[in-house]
């Protein structure tokens, strides 16, 4: 019978169930999809380029327990508050302790097993399509990637249902000792935090110095090597937990006693914060450190897709070289934007390869300066006399390599117009083209390179222009670039279910407080306006920190990116998109928010 | 309508449920006035109709049929902002469970209907403090409602109530959660304020010893006015014996 009646409270709150459901089962998809890339060994060994990547997504997957921990932490407390009016409702009734604590125990649990299961179900799917859609749209093969990783889905698994049984655990202990009156008056109680200002400024210096300290130690990650992970993610962490603690509460006093708080709803806005500022601090840190990491991981993303192919472009002299070009390959090098463009004759006779003067004086041969600068950027193009060129530029690699075949198995040599009509030898002819931007070029370039080396295959590991520069790189950077992207989405996607429960869990109290306002004689508009701003605010601060994060926590991957590339460049407009994507789920969330929390006047 | 009327209703109906439902009457055709500086009570058993009288009276929700004027401005006509408006400005409300905010102190409680009009905060910090002392709760304002007993809550809903100088103060069952001590002292200074600020009071109420406060009392029951009963010159106790006679007779 009191399993009914519990069944039957179930179904009166089924839209707060839904979203405690769709949380937990988000939380539960995106730890699948981290643990599926973090524990495929396979896939870390033949893709990262780092030995020590293994390492990183141990860390990260401690990060992620942790996260996931707290989160199911919130989800408990709002799954108690829903229900211990019940539960206390039952005991009035007669029910006996033990009897309630058998439902509490059991309703946690279910929800937790069935969330996990949807959840997993969902983090194959989501994994299968956001592998595919990566790998296509960054043009990558990765090898031994699958959505289906039976380790992960264990690990998954066996973490959320030790996690809802620990939680199931802490409500039946949490109910059996609370007293039934407690439990039927559970509305919010107002707790004002005490302010003890000599302790607020210790936390601040306090929480400023772990910042700093982490901060550093990201920098420093070439000294402290794999201890600047963990050292940075504690110091970080604290950090921002202790900042937030001492400032906010800090400046919304402060603000409370100006005049500005005395305007419209301003002053029920400050109340409003002050009132929810200690749940706010935890959940603002760990929304901070989530917006760190995704923008972190998508930045260092994007920043190999985008530079990898500049590099290439600044190796050698030409993008492509096409010998004996066909009307298809023609059709393809017609779709280029060309910067520079050359035709040579080549006669090959026995070990050498012949070259026409004339023609070498009509399009000089382009090379490239050698820099000590170590930038690559100073490397620039230039050309010189014929005379010069057959001292020097004539054993440049590049010009070299148009031979085909091994280095150095052909030795090219130049004759007059008149020699050179005259020597015996098979004619080849070989166009070099360079792109204006091998970025912009990059599927017509594929298609080129695919039928040239169809036609001629090339040994070993040899290369013939920045394409296949470029290809060579993707091949040893191209997982980081995935797992810079897709870690980066599967944070984000965190992050929004995180700021959502918080969110969503304290609609009910302020659907009653919204609904006093409007009795009082508050404008639509100002409520609206109020609310923009206190949503405005919880996302506001942890997007500030998290950039602020991620620009000091850039400095971990300069080893990584050596010049000409850098973590830095260009990241403006990385930065701008996430900002983007970050606004968009603000709107979401604060049409969501009104929709729950407005009263609705009798005439509409 | 005379210049001191301060409520006017009339032909006031109130139906419940959609055309093709079963619909519910809850008010047939009310007629009454309030003059400026009255102290009146709405009594009758629950179901009366008492709450929806006054939530048309608050604009909280629209009549089906008749008009409601409250100082000069017909209610049944606004919308949106201009109903906002006019709660905020024209009506101070007390309510049975305070509707005080737990987020903000007594003070920032009181000063709400003055910031929502934007006055200036040196103004709005002396009609805080005026209002604090006539309802005695200056010692109060710094405190969260939370830390409040009920009778103190209900002083600062007053407080808040009456701080803008409405037209008229409503109060809809405002001792229904004060023990009997704190309800007479928060009666006191209903009246206290009715008699010396000349504002009209409508305090719905089905309390006798509530409505023995009041100078006149209008008696609902099924939806329409049954009778009507004034103090006249009677003191309180004596009024009070009248209303419980009445109740005897009218509820039959």
């Amino acid at each position: 019978m009191l399993g009914k009646l519990a069944l039957a409270g179930i179904k009166n709150r089924r839209r707060d169930y839904l979203v405690l459901l769709a949380g937990l089962t988000m939380s539960a998809a995106i730890f699948y999809m981290f643990a599926n890339l973090a524990t495929n060994q396979a896939f870390l060994k033949a893709n990262a380029a780092i030995s020590s990547a293994n390492v990183i997504f141990g860390f990260g997957a401690v990060l992620l327990i942790l996260i996931t921990v707290v989160y199911i932490m919130y989800a408990n407390s709002f799954l108690l508050s829903m229900r211990q009016h019940d539960y206390g409702l039952f005991m009035m009734l007669g029910a006996t302790r033990k009897r309630v604590g058998e439902l509490v125990f059991l309703e946690t649990l279910i929800l937790g097993t069935l969330a996990t299961a949807i959840g997993l179900v969902l983090g194959l799917l989501m994994s299968k399509f956001l592998v595919g859609f990566l790998l296509n749209m960054l043009g990558l093969h990765l090898s031994h990637l699958t959505a289906v990783y039976v380790p992960a889905i264990v690990a998954t698994g066996v973490l959320y249902v030790g996690l809802f049984i620990l939680a199931s655990l802490f409500n039946l202990i949490k109910l059996t000792r609370t007293t039934v009156l407690k439990l039927l008056h559970s509305d919010e109680l107002a707790n004002q935090p005490k302010v003890k200002p000599l302790r607020q400024m210790v936390q601040g210096v306090l929480g400023i110095g772990l910042l700093a300290a982490g901060y550093w130690a990201l920098a420093d990650i070439k000294a402290l090597q794999l201890l600047a992970i963990p050292i940075g993610l504690v110091t970080i962490t604290l950090g921002t937990y202790l900042l937030f603690r001492a400032t906010i509460l800090m400046v919304i006093r402060a603000l409370r006693h100006t005049g500005w708080a005395k305007k419209h709803l301003n002053g029920f806005l400050l109340g409003q914060l002050n009132f929810r500022v200690h749940n706010y601090t935890r959940m603002l840190t760990i929304v901070s450190l989530l917006f760190a990491m995704a923008l972190g991981a998508i930045t260092v993303g994007s920043g190999y897709h985008r530079q990898l192919p500049m590099m290439a472009e600044k190796i050698g002299t030409y993008t492509v070289a096409v010998h004996d070009k066909t009307a298809r390959e023609q059709k393809l090098i017609d779709q280029l934007h060309i910067a520079h463009q050359a035709t040579y004759t080549q006669k090959r006779q026995g070990k050498t390869v012949y070259y026409n003067a004339s023609e070498l004086t009509a399009t000089p041969v382009e090379l490239r300066a050698h820099s000590n600068s170590g930038n690559m950027n100073d490397q620039k193009l230039y050309t010189e006399s014929l005379t010069k060129f057959k001292k020097s530029g004539i054993s440049d690699l590049d010009f070299l390599s148009l031979a085909l075949g091994k280095v150095g198995a052909y030795a090219p040599k130049i004759l007059t117009a008149k020699q050179f009509a005259k020597q015996s030898g098979t004619v080849v002819m070989v166009t070099t083209v360079r792109v204006k931007n091998l970025q912009q070029d990059l599927p017509a370039l594929k298609k080129l390179n695919k039928l040239e080396t169809a036609r001629f295959s090339q040994p070993g590991t040899m290369t013939v222009g920045n394409y296949q520069n470029y290809e060579m790189m993707l091949a040893f950077f191209g997982g980081l670039e995935f797992i810079g992207y897709f870690l980066g989405i599967a944070f984000l996607a965190m992050l929004a279910s995180c700021l959502m429960f918080k969110i969503l869990s304290g609609a009910p109290g302020d659907q009653r407080r919204y609904r006093m306002l409007y009795k009082v004689g508050v404008r639509q508009s100002l409520m609206r306006h109020g609310i923009a701003k206190e949503i405005g605010i919880l996302f506001l601060i942890p997007g500030i920190m998290g950039v602020i994060d991620v620009l000091f926590g850039l400095q971990m991957f300069k080893p990584l990116m050596a010049a000409p590339m850098s973590p830095y460049l260009g990241i403006g407009s990385t930065f701008l998109i996430f900002i983007g994507l970050y606004a968009i789920y603000y709107l979401i969330t604060l049409a969501l928010y009104w929709r729950i929390v407005l009263p609705q006047a009798p005439n509409d | 309508m005379t210049t001191n009327t301060v409520v006017s209703v009339s032909g006031l109906e109130k139906t419940y449920g959609k055309a093709n439902e079963r619909q519910y009457t809850a008010l047939k055709g009310l007629n009454f006035t309030v003059d400026s500086g009255e102290f009146v009570g709405i009594m009758g058993a629950s179901g009366s109709g008492k709450t929806t009288l006054l939530n048309m009276l608050s604009t909280l929700d629209t009549p089906t049929k008749g008009d409601v004027v409250v100082n000069g401005h017909d209610v049944t006509k606004m919308r949106g902002n201009q109903l906002a408006d006019f709660r905020a400005q024209e009506v101070g409300f007390i309510f049975q469970d305070f509707n005080l905010l737990e987020s903000l102190t007594a003070e920032e409680n009181i000063g709400l209907p003055l910031a929502l009009k934007g006055t200036p905060s040196k103004v709005m910090d002396q009609a805080i403090h005026e209002v604090a002392e006539t309802l005695s709760i200056a010692d109060l304002l710094q405190k969260y409602p939370a830390e409040l007993s009920g009778g103190q809550k209900q002083r600062v809903a007053a407080a808040r109530a009456i701080v803008h100088h409405p037209a008229i103060l409503m109060g809809d069952e405002p001792t229904g959660a004060l023990d009997s001590t704190s309800a007479r002292e928060l009666l006191d200074l209903l009246t206290t304020i009715n008699e010396q600020q000349k504002m009209s009071v409508l305090l719905v109420t089905h309390d006798p010893f509530s409505a023995s406060f009041c100078q006149r009392i209008l008696f609902i029951k099924d939806g329409q006015i049954g009778s009507e009963l004034r103090r006249g010159d009677q003191d309180r106790s004596t009024f009070y014996q009248g209303i419980l006679n009445e109740l005897g007779t009218f509820n039959e």
